[in-house]
């Protein structure tokens, strides 16, 4: 009378994964679909008319209200430039804040909490090959539109330089971070710190909150630790004038009769008479100034774009091994033993 | 086919009672020779009991060769119980006796034991 | 790969935490294939854990657990679980929840196995899961379990919070289940409702496993006597639980041998032997699985 179950078919399609990761996260989806498209958009528009019509502007104060004549220009292509460029530039920078968010609360926080991995775990599945879609996904389409602003940021900033009185300078901070791939490797970095907050915390909320600030604490140690990613260049005067640089001053000191560098924390220059005085009495032959030139605006970008690479890989191994170690852990050895040494003592009363 | 109605608080086991309503309808007639049992998945989805009772109670009337099973067919009657079909005789002249008893005054519960005081001297040792 | 042990653990431990307590130690059990299991217990006593250990949610901090001859990872494709909150996505369709189920399980989906249990409940598939009850959503987390094919079904507490039909309707949907070979293993801490459709017991109870086998084993090795209380030796049985009123002595005992003839003696129901169990902590464990088939074990080992 009982039927025997029919062996089942071997398996010939791997799971289809990705098209249900989309569908419980569509929300998300189209959200970053919109961010990368609407910003996407106003750069371009930045990059061609709002220039051009802020060049013009600058171009026509030049001409008028700076040689004394009646001012007459178009102030409001200006504004909306400066405008247009904050906003989207703000928006870049937020992208790391929103994605370490979304992944620590919704990715995997949000599963745990409400119990949804036991059901995800427990289908045709594995947790690891769970694990490994929720993360290659989410870090492809983070990259894939990241870089695509970071990219026309870069380019809509470059046709500004020169023709706009106001254009920020490659190293003003937000203007340096938004327009490089560097944006793009604290974005799939929190991503990573966000999938395993989510895992350790299993709550969204607490997830959310430890991912955004986690975010901010490694960029802070980013920006510390920027200028000292890449040799720099020195800048040296002789007494009495001013070493000449432009970008990211890293140090400033004397230069001894030997040639030396010393850094210096007061006078680096002989700014005062109090200085030249002071300069005098420690022999100082000239002045030099440490610093990264336009040159090293890529392996400024490179170099920790690349280290916080290996950190998002190092994190995504932690948190793999986690899941692993949670889920299908083999016991330790001494468990081993315990099972092996099994008597008839099992069967006894404590 | 048979219903099959399950009660969880009369002490007989419940392999028992899927035999003893098997035997009723067939001694009723509901059941015929030739008729198909319903399938331990038919009975386990509308009484929740588990399939291998009713696969026990199966075998038990397969033994005593009231049905017999057919590979990949299902449980089928071979042969009918006894001759008491709802209009026999012997039921008419038992209805008779209730109306008797009930005119004497004699309630529910005294019939019900007397009942069972007759079948116990005249039927003791035999399989329920 | 196929076994006729559904499920085995062995010195099967699992701790929360570094210093936490133990939800469960030193469990010894087997349960055969094509078999009704109930893992029945006090809350908290540890059934949630061992359901959990054996899906592969949760890995044994000691001893190890099998399943379907494998671990539970590698069993994984071959056994449908259903958590006690039936976890589901709250915003997919009912519908959408099957396809995904049919896309996560792909070679081995029951499309019409899942719809007729869904079907049976008569729910509209375009419902969101959102909108269920409790009843409802426990038809659909056990239609995409039984969607699956599995040759072992894992459920925790799957009565929990349903009405008396909605309960016997998904009772008769799961030994359903069963007739067509799933061996099915389910918590409860309510005896009684599942005396008719179980046929093994674990009963779990501090964390150990007290009780394993085939209940009518488990009934038949127990007897319920009673007797004067000053000419009745249960000394050479083991003492269940024994009470004296006045003159009268009762006691639930697993007999060593012959039992005198002055004693009246009863099998226990299930539910006696249970509770007795359960509030005498100190009684032995009995697990006749763990002892009459290590020959089996050594044989999967090689």
């Amino acid at each position: 009378m009982t039927a025997t179950l029919s062996a089942p078919a071997p398996v010939t399609t791997a799971p289809r994964q990705i098209r249900w990761l989309l569908r419980l996260h569509r929300p998300a989806v189209y959200t970053w679909a919109i961010l990368v498209v609407g910003v996407a958009g106003a750069l371009l528009w930045l990059w061609g008319p709002l220039t051009d019509a802020a060049a013009t502007a600058w171009h026509d104060y030049r001409t008028t209200c700076a040689r004394d004549l009646p001012c007459r220009y178009d102030q409001d292509a200006i504004l909306r430039y400066k405008d247009v460029y904050q906003y989207t530039t703000a928006v870049i920078l937020a992208v790391p804040f929103l994605t370490a968010a979304w992944a620590g609360a919704a990715l995997t926080g949000r599963e745990v909490e409400a119990g949804t991995v036991r059901l995800a775990w427990t289908q045709g599945v594995s947790p690891l090959r769970w694990l490994a879609a929720r993360l290659a996904l989410p870090a492809l389409l983070v990259t894939a539109g990241t870089g695509l602003l970071a990219l026309l940021h870069h380019v809509a900033w470059s046709a500004g330089e020169g023709r706009i009185d106001t254009a920020k300078h490659w190293y003003d901070v937000p203007t340096f971070y938004s327009g490089g791939p560097l944006i793009a490797a604290l974005a799939l970095t929190g991503l990573a710190i966000g999938a395993l907050a989510g895992l350790l915390t299993g709550r969204s909320l607490v997830a959310l909150c430890v991912s955004a600030l986690s975010v901010a604490v490694l960029w802070i140690a980013v920006q510390m630790s920027l200028p000292h990613l890449w040799p720099t260049v020195a800048g040296v005067a002789g007494r009495g004038r001013f070493p000449t640089y432009s970008g990211i001053k890293v140090e400033e000191g004397i230069v001894t009769s030997t040639g030396a560098h010393v850094p210096a924390s007061t006078c680096a220059s002989d700014a005062s008479a109090w200085c030249q005085r002071f300069n005098d009495q420690r022999h100082a032959a000239g002045f030099y100034v440490d610093y990264h030139p336009y040159s090293h605006y890529w392996p400024l970008h490179l170099v920790p774009a690349g280290l916080l690479l290996a950190l998002t890989a190092v994190l995504t191994t932690l948190t793999f091994w986690l899941l692993h170690r949670r889920t299908t852990g083999t016991p330790t050895k001494a468990a081993r033993a315990v099972g092996a040494g099994r008597g008839g003592a099992t069967g006894a009363a404590r | 086919m048979v219903e099959y109605r399950i009660d969880r608080h009369s002490g007989v086991a419940t392999y028992v009672q899927i035999v003893q309503q098997t035997k009723q309808a067939l001694r009723l007639d509901l059941l015929r020779p030739g008729d198909r049992l319903p399938t331990a998945r038919e009975v386990v989805e509308a009484t929740a009991i588990n399939p291998n009772t009713v696969l026990k109670a199966y075998r038990e009337l397969e033994r005593e060769g009231l049905v017999e099973a057919r590979r990949g067919l299902g449980t089928f009657v071979r042969r009918s119980l006894g001759a008491t079909p709802a209009d026999s005789p012997l039921r008419g002249e038992l209805e008779q006796w209730a109306d008797r008893a009930r005119a004497a005054g004699l309630e529910r519960d005294d019939v019900a034991a007397l009942f069972t005081a007759v079948l116990d001297t005249y039927f003791e040792g035999d399989p329920t | 790969m196929s076994s006729d042990t559904a499920l085995r653990a062995e010195a099967l431990g699992k701790r929360f935490g570094l210093r936490g307590g133990w939800a469960l130690r030193d469990c010894s059990f087997r349960l055969p294939a094509g078999r009704v299991c109930a893992v029945v217990g006090p809350n908290g006593a540890g059934k949630s854990t061992l359901l959990a250990l054996a899906a592969g949610l949760a890995a044994p901090t000691e001893g190890s657990v099998t399943v379907l001859g494998t671990t539970p990872a590698a069993a994984r494709p071959r056994v449908g679980f259903i958590a006690q909150d039936k976890p589901l996505y709250p915003q997919l369709t009912i519908a959408e929840t099957l396809r995904m189920g049919a896309d996560l399980n792909p070679g081995h989906w029951d499309t019409d196995g899942a719809e007729q249990v869904v079907a049976g409940g008569d729910l509209d598939p375009e419902a969101r899961v959102r909108t269920l009850s409790g009843g409802q959503r426990t038809r659909v987390a056990l239609a995409l379990a039984v969607g699956k094919r599995p040759e072992l079904l894992l459920l925790d507490e799957p009565m929990a919070d349903l009405d008396p039909l909605a309960r016997h309707e998904l009772m008769g949907t799961l030994m359903a289940q069963a007739a067509r070979g799933t061996t099915i293993v389910m918590s409860s801490h309510v005896v009684a409702e599942l005396e008719d459709s179980c046929d093994h017991l674990l009963l779990v109870g501090g964390g150990r496993i007290r009780l394993s086998g085939e209940i009518d084993d488990l009934l038949a090795a127990h007897r319920r006597v009673s007797g004067a209380a000053a000419t009745t030796p249960l000394d050479p049985h083991t003492v269940i639980e024994s009470r004296v009123t006045g003159r009268q002595l009762t006691a639930l005992i697993r007999p060593a041998g012959p039992l005198p003839g002055d004693w009246r003696t009863a099998t226990p129901s299930l539910e006696e032997l249970v509770l007795a169990h359960l509030r005498n902590p100190g009684a032995p464990a009995l697990t006749p699985a763990d002892t009459a088939d290590t020959a089996d074990e050594e044989e999967h080992a090689a």
